[in-house]
């Protein structure tokens, strides 16, 4: 694909349009924006030029341009994703909604909320707590992403179980289209198939088919009551083949966390905490919720005793704020916790039938001895969203590293297929994937793809190069 | 070995709030949990119990609520708990409080060790503890971090002290004030969850233990509440602002200027 460069003229029609201080091109300013949390040596890349629209006409006027003049445009909210979605690879404009964070309404008689997509989710939720209501749809980096990229990506998290991932919550968008028309998809009905669901096209689109600059999003009654359990295994299949009988049992929890032995051995050590992992291979960690605290805790007592009877070694329960947080800490720390032993590292969130957990730990322990790799494990059992990171080994060299890690993550991969499953549950294919994406999907689902963004996107400019590469054959 | 261990319920403090007229803290729909120091004193005197055999008994003084407290002890490991509760000792300070918690240690009998955390996070005395000691007359050592060596007869501890550690050889009964550094807490078990809902907690009232109504509450506290202040923050911090394009570099001037005053590069 051949893309123009962003010129003087350019440059000063960006600004006409935008203001000067809402467009910069100068090197140190957009370093910021020319990687996500994907490793920027490997992934990253330089703009031509920043822009900050302040309003959806400006975002339309900016598109219009880059398609007129055959410019990439790349969409860009908080930079936290995890496949490379947000990088300008083929420079051009990179086009940051970070101005656009108002709150538009607060309709509670419908439950929702309209707001701009560079809002950080997590103030939404500050907003409507004093009403007992929360956005349930959004991910575990919830402190810092916005809602235009959990729209994007389709975001999930250790709530999904429960109340599913973001396109559950979306009941509308505002889009400028990669031609530059501005049109809203969706609206504030409960019901609507007045003709093809576009706005769930656009869920989990990773900004190649428009960018959101409005989202109207459903609101859920906030739970005021929370039990958590810590269930100790013997062994990590012992751990998941509980899952799918908790599933069965019709308590529906708000989340089931796995952690096996290394997650938590590694998160621990890091966190300088004590809990008892010498003895078991795998944890799992039991969230319920609800508005009554005695029924919360009798509720997840009868799944405690459902692990009990399925051969966990101990269950321990954590009913207030000071435990619950400490068995979380452990959770959210993991990844953090092997930046530490090991900086170098992929982070992977395959995603299986829920039944076909335990035949995959098998193959990732397969992996890790191939390939001398620690592969810790961990993540969403309960949706069978598995966090599979492949680890470098510190002693070994980059050259054997960036040899291996291809050859690897093929092989996962290919397991993951195997079992019926996909590459990515929640993080997105972006640019980190693509090429394993092509070797595993379906000729003719990829070739349904191309056609949709032909028809939206003509000349390709918005955000060419993620998911798939629209030239190649 | 019979161990007694006084633990306070106490607001959780990730989020409090304060009503800065009235200078208390807003208790509307905050969360009550065991005080966190107390916990490290639960987890040694249930690691003594593993390894001596015996009985822990748990105590609090609070309103009925503080059951919940006392339930979760049980679930980590106690045996059994007390709940001394009763609108005479309403308001009582770190003296009336020790003096009411160890005429109940007087009624419950034989005990070797009395083990308590080393304050608690919201009175922040630390004087409940030795309270006790002085009122039942026990040797008393503070700030413990090690428990060295136990016998039948008597026990070595290691102090933390501002210089360094203090070794203490105590007889037994004696009572012991725990710091972080001795133990790591565990969690309460599903099992011991269950034990615990199903136990009894008895109560006791100023009448049960036959109490100086004197000594009791807010009239038999000698401290008195005369004015609560809030502190003054003095540091009132610089802040650099950057403004206009040149501003970046003016503000790092600026601000190496100042660290190159306070010698700090």
């Amino acid at each position: 694909m051949k893309y123009n460069p962003v010129t003087k003229e350019i440059l000063d029609e960006l600004k006409s349009i935008l203001g000067e201080k809402n467009v910069f091109a100068d090197e140190e300013k957009m370093e910021a924006y020319s990687h996500d949390e994907t490793d920027a040596k490997v992934y990253g890349h330089m703009p031509e030029v920043v822009v900050t629209p302040v309003s959806t006409e400006q975002v339309a006027e900016v598109v219009k341009l880059a398609n007129r003049e055959m410019i990439p445009v790349t969409p860009r909210g908080a930079g936290s994703g995890l496949s490379g979605g947000a990088i300008p690879i083929y420079g051009g404009i990179l086009l940051s909604v970070e101005k656009m964070n108002k709150v538009v309404e607060l309709d509670y008689a419908n439950m929702l909320f309209v707001a701009e997509s560079g809002i950080i989710t997590n103030e939404v939720n500050e907003l409507v707590k004093e009403k007992g209501l929360f956005f349930a749809g959004y991910p575990m980096s919830l402190e810092t992403c916005y809602l235009g990229g959990n729209i994007a990506e389709n975001a999930g998290g250790g709530k999904a179980i429960k109340y599913g991932v973001t396109g559950r919550h979306i009941m509308g968008v505002e889009l400028v289209t990669p031609t530059g028309e501005i049109v809203e998809l969706g609206g504030k009905l409960a019901k609507d198939v007045t003709g093809y669901d576009l706005k769930q096209l656009i869920v989990g689109s990773e900004g190649t088919l428009g960018i959101v600059t409005k989202a109207t999003v459903k609101l859920t009654g906030l739970p005021t009551a929370k039990s958590n359990l810590l269930v100790l295994f013997k062994t990590p299949k012992d751990a998941i083949d509980v899952v799918p009988e908790i599933m069965a049992g019709g308590l529906i929890p708000t989340g089931i966390e796995f952690m096996d032995r290394l997650s938590v051995q590694t998160a621990c050590e890091y966190l300088n905490e004590t809990l008892p992992y010498e003895d078991c291979g795998a944890m799992l960690l039991i969230e319920m919720d609800g508005t009554d605290q005695d029924e919360v805790e009798l509720d997840a007592e009868k799944i405690g005793d459902m692990c009990m009877e399925n051969r966990a070694i101990e269950v321990y329960v954590a009913d207030n704020y000071t435990t619950q947080e400490r068995i979380w800490s452990v959770r959210r720390n993991i990844a953090e916790a092997f930046k530490v032993t090991s900086p170098v590292q992929v982070i992977e969130d395959i995603v299986v039938p829920i039944s076909a957990i335990p035949d995959l730990i098998p193959e990732l322990e397969k992996i890790s001895k191939k390939y001398d790799v620690q592969v810790p494990c961990y993540g969403h059992a309960g949706d069978g969203n598995i966090h599979a990171h492949l680890v470098k080994n510190p002693d070994s060299t980059m050259e054997h590293w960036h040899e291996i890690e291809p050859k690897a993550l093929r092989e996962l991969y290919a397991a993951t297929n195997k079992l019926g499953g996909k590459i990515s549950g929640e993080h997105g294919i972006g640019l980190k994937r693509k090429v394993y994406m092509k070797e595993l999907i379906s000729p003719v689902e990829l070739e349904l793809m191309k056609a949709i963004k032909r028809a939206w996107d003509p000349n390709n400019i918005m955000n060419p190069g993620k998911i798939f590469d629209l030239e190649d054959r | 070995m019979n161990i007694i261990i006084p633990i306070k319920q106490v607001p959780e403090t990730s989020n409090v709030k304060m009503d800065k007229e009235k200078g208390t803290m807003i208790r509307d729909g905050v969360q009550t949990v065991i005080n966190p120091l107390d916990l490290y004193a639960l987890e040694t005197g249930i690691q003594l119990k593993e390894k001596f055999g015996g009985k822990i008994t748990v105590i609090s003084m609070g309103p009925p609520s503080a059951t919940k407290a006392l339930k979760e002890a049980i679930a980590m490991g106690c045996d059994d708990a007390v709940l001394l509760s009763d609108k005479k000792f309403a308001g009582s300070d770190t003296w009336a409080t020790s003096y009411t918690i160890s005429q109940s240690i007087k009624e419950m009998g034989d005990y070797d060790l009395i083990i308590a955390g080393e304050r608690a996070t919201d009175g922040d005395t630390g004087q409940v503890g030795p309270g006790i000691a002085a009122w039942l007359d026990l040797p008393l050592a503070t700030y413990v971090s090690k428990i060295e060596k136990v016998d039948e007869t008597e026990l070595v501890v290691e102090r933390l002290v501002e210089e360094g550690y203090q070794k203490l050889q105590m007889p037994m009964p004696a009572l012991l004030t725990v710091v972080k550094e001795i133990s790591h807490p565990r969690l309460p078990t599903l099992r011991g969850k269950k034990k615990a809902r199903v136990s009894e907690i008895p109560i006791f009232t100023a009448e049960k233990m036959n109490l100086k109504p004197e000594s009791l509450g807010l009239n038999g506290s000698p401290t008195k509440v005369v004015k609560i202040d809030f502190p003054t923050v003095t540091r009132g911090g610089t802040v650099v602002k950057v403004e206009g394009e040149t501003g970046v570099e003016e503000a790092v001037d600026k601000l190496l200027d100042f660290l190159k005053r306070k010698e700090l590069i």
